[in-house]
């Protein structure tokens, strides 16, 4: 298999699976759009700026520092929308992968051209894991920018006005952060991407059930035969674990709005935007040749498995 | 003979456990070659074991027993075993989404010895247009479009299961002329299982015909006048000619015809009119000697 083939077979998924391609362009074009309107609306920013208040944001905007800092938080964390709906999709497009060929019974056509079984479920697995991930933050990178640029049009002449500035070197930061991240994200997921298409692959009919039931079957029995939880905290771990590497916001929340916390919680975020502190989770490391595993797995299943 | 281009010895395959009761056995150790340049009909009613025969030999499915395909193991090799053989199912594998346009970019992209030109060109001369997804098309130019695909590529065996089945007449007709008129160049081997007889048997060098996962007939068409001949004799000569161990009797309008495999004409030539039996007839004739 030569990389041009492999590339038709990307490129073939996307053709099959179009909501991969459209549903990320769909959320940013909204993005984009509902910036622009809610800045031309009446809602313009209306921000009580009495006394102490108005003393504390024009510290924080004049502080170079803390004002570039809060320009890589609110641009990067325009990704999350589109992150979502990339998310939501990858997962659909699994449980169908393996399954609709079989189905509608073209896997017999797929099968009569010289295309392995391991490079089809690797195919799958690279869109999924990379393809859309690195689409859904390019469209990010190009939304950001346009929600950025309405963004500084209407707070100049404000008092808020430095959140207008522009900081190439941190915009570049972050843009690459984020990049690191997601690819931090597919090493994290992989084995949950190859279990999907192992479910994929081998459900008789409705892989969603199939994908479920498993775990909650396993959850359920451990906690009536053990009273135990660790099924329920392991798969808890691999699904939202990835998440603990990144620092949040919300971190100080409750606190006093001072000025010393609110530098350092900007500062904080700021770091926590890169998640990788992952790299040093033994558990990252120890799921890839499950992932591996259960790729090759979900090839041997689509090998021997009759279409219906 | 070159080197045969299938070679099966013992062929067997069970379907289901034994957990579940008594497997049903789809195959039971089935011999056969397929020489180079031959068009062998693989032929059988519906359950014979047919399909289960063209999935070993494509790699589809798992089985017990010897067998080669272009001296590779199709349990083992099918990817690169499908450089070279080229088949098609029937027409509904090709799924519905995909458009004309991308099906010919798919295949281009993917097989190393497909030709684009010449795919163009035999759907040039199709009604299916490029923009069209296959959901869109009829039966017959799904066919068309399949054809088209298979055409342009440079196998050494291709395999036909049921090719045209649901197609109308005209269809079916102008699926083989394109066949043998483009494709057969006498270098290409081609296997084809239908349980239209009569549609394929001026085409064929070569007849398999299976019964219950058994080869029943396996015999070259151009010998088959010097092994099989038929019979049409009266009721009076009927005591005599069953003597000679008929493989298959029917009656026709008060006349018997019988079948012999093997059986000297000039002993029957005297009990009435002799003639070479068509495959159909002998279709029947195998199928039913079975069954008794």
């Amino acid at each position: 298999m030569n990389a041009q083939a492999f590339k038709t077979l990307v490129t073939r998924e996307l053709w099959e699976h179009r909501s991969l391609v459209w549903a990320p362009v769909v959320t940013a074009v909204l993005l984009v759009v509902g910036t622009m309107l809610s800045a031309q609306g009446t809602g313009s920013v209306q921000i009580d700026l009495d006394g102490r208040e108005s003393s504390f944001f024009l510290a924080l905007s004049t502080d170079p520092k803390v004002s570039s800092q809060l320009f890589g938080i609110w641009t990067s964390s325009l990704i999350i929308p589109q992150a979502f709906v990339g998310f939501l999709v990858i997962f659909f497009y699994l449980l169908d992968c393996l399954y609709a060929e079989r189905k509608d019974r073209s896997i017999l056509f797929w099968k009569s051209l010289p295309v392995s079984d391991e490079a089809t479920v690797l195919s799958k697995g690279l869109t999924a894991l990379l393809i859309v991930p690195i689409w859904v933050w390019l469209l990010s990178l190009v939304s950001g920018l346009m929600v950025f640029g309405i963004v500084a049009m209407k707070v100049s002449g404000t008092p808020l006005a430095p959140l207008g500035d522009f900081h190439p070197l941190v915009w570049l930061t972050s843009q690459v952060v984020l990049l690191q991240n997601l690819l931090l994200a597919a090493l994290w997921y992989a084995p949950v991407v190859g279990y999907l298409l192992v479910a994929s692959a081998f459900a008789p009919r409705s892989p969603l059930v199939w994908t479920i039931l498993p775990p909650v079957l396993l959850v359920t029995a451990e906690k009536i035969v053990f009273n135990t939880s660790l099924v329920a905290g392991f798969i808890a771990h691999r699904l939202s674990g990835f998440f603990d590497h990144l620092g949040g916001l919300l971190t100080h929340d409750g606190e006093q709005l001072s000025m010393p916390h609110v530098v350092t919680a900007i500062d904080e975020a700021y770091r926590g935007l890169s998640a990788a502190s992952v790299l040093g989770e033994v558990e990252l490391w120890m799921g890839l040749p499950v992932a591996a595993a259960l790729f090759w797995g979900a090839a041997r299943l689509r090998r021997w498995r009759d279409a219906n | 003979m070159n080197q045969p281009i299938i070679k099966a010895r013992g062929l067997r395959k069970a379907y289901g456990s034994t957990l579940r009761g008594k497997p049903v056995v789809a195959l039971d150790g089935v011999d056969f070659t397929v020489g180079a340049g031959r068009i062998v009909g693989l032929m059988g009613p519906n359950g014979a074991g047919k399909t289960t025969a063209l999935k070993a030999i494509l790699g589809l499915t798992p089985f017990e027993g010897e067998l080669s395909v272009l001296g590779r193991d199709p349990r083992i090799a099918r990817d690169q075993l499908m450089s070279d053989v080229c088949f098609i199912a029937d027409v509904a594998v090709l799924p519905k989404w995909l458009r004309v346009r991308n099906a010919i970019d798919y295949v281009a992209g993917v097989h190393p010895r497909f030709d684009r030109a010449k795919a163009e060109d035999v759907l040039a001369r199709t009604e299916v247009r490029r923009d069209s997804r296959i959901g869109e098309l009829s039966k017959g130019m799904i066919t068309q479009l399949h054809l088209a695909l298979i055409m342009a590529i440079d196998a050494r065996l291709l395999v036909l299961d049921e090719p045209t089945l649901g197609l109308d007449l005209l269809y079916r007709r102008t699926f083989y002329e394109a066949l043998l008129n483009d494709y057969f160049d006498h270098e290409t081997t081609i296997l084809v299982t239908t349980h239209q007889v009569e549609e394929v048997e001026h085409l064929l060098t070569d007849v398999l015909l299976i019964n219950h996962g058994r080869i029943v007939l396996d015999a070259a068409v151009d010998q088959l006048p010097n092994r099989f001949v038929q019979l049409v004799t009266t009721a009076a000569q009927l005591p005599a000619a069953r003597a000679l161990k008929p493989m298959y009797e029917r009656e026709l309008f008060g006349r018997h015809a019988l079948i012999y495999d093997g059986c000297d004409p000039a002993e029957l030539q005297a009990l009435g009119e002799l003639r070479t039996p068509s495959i159909a007839d002998l279709f029947v004739a195998s199928m039913q000697g079975v069954r008794q």
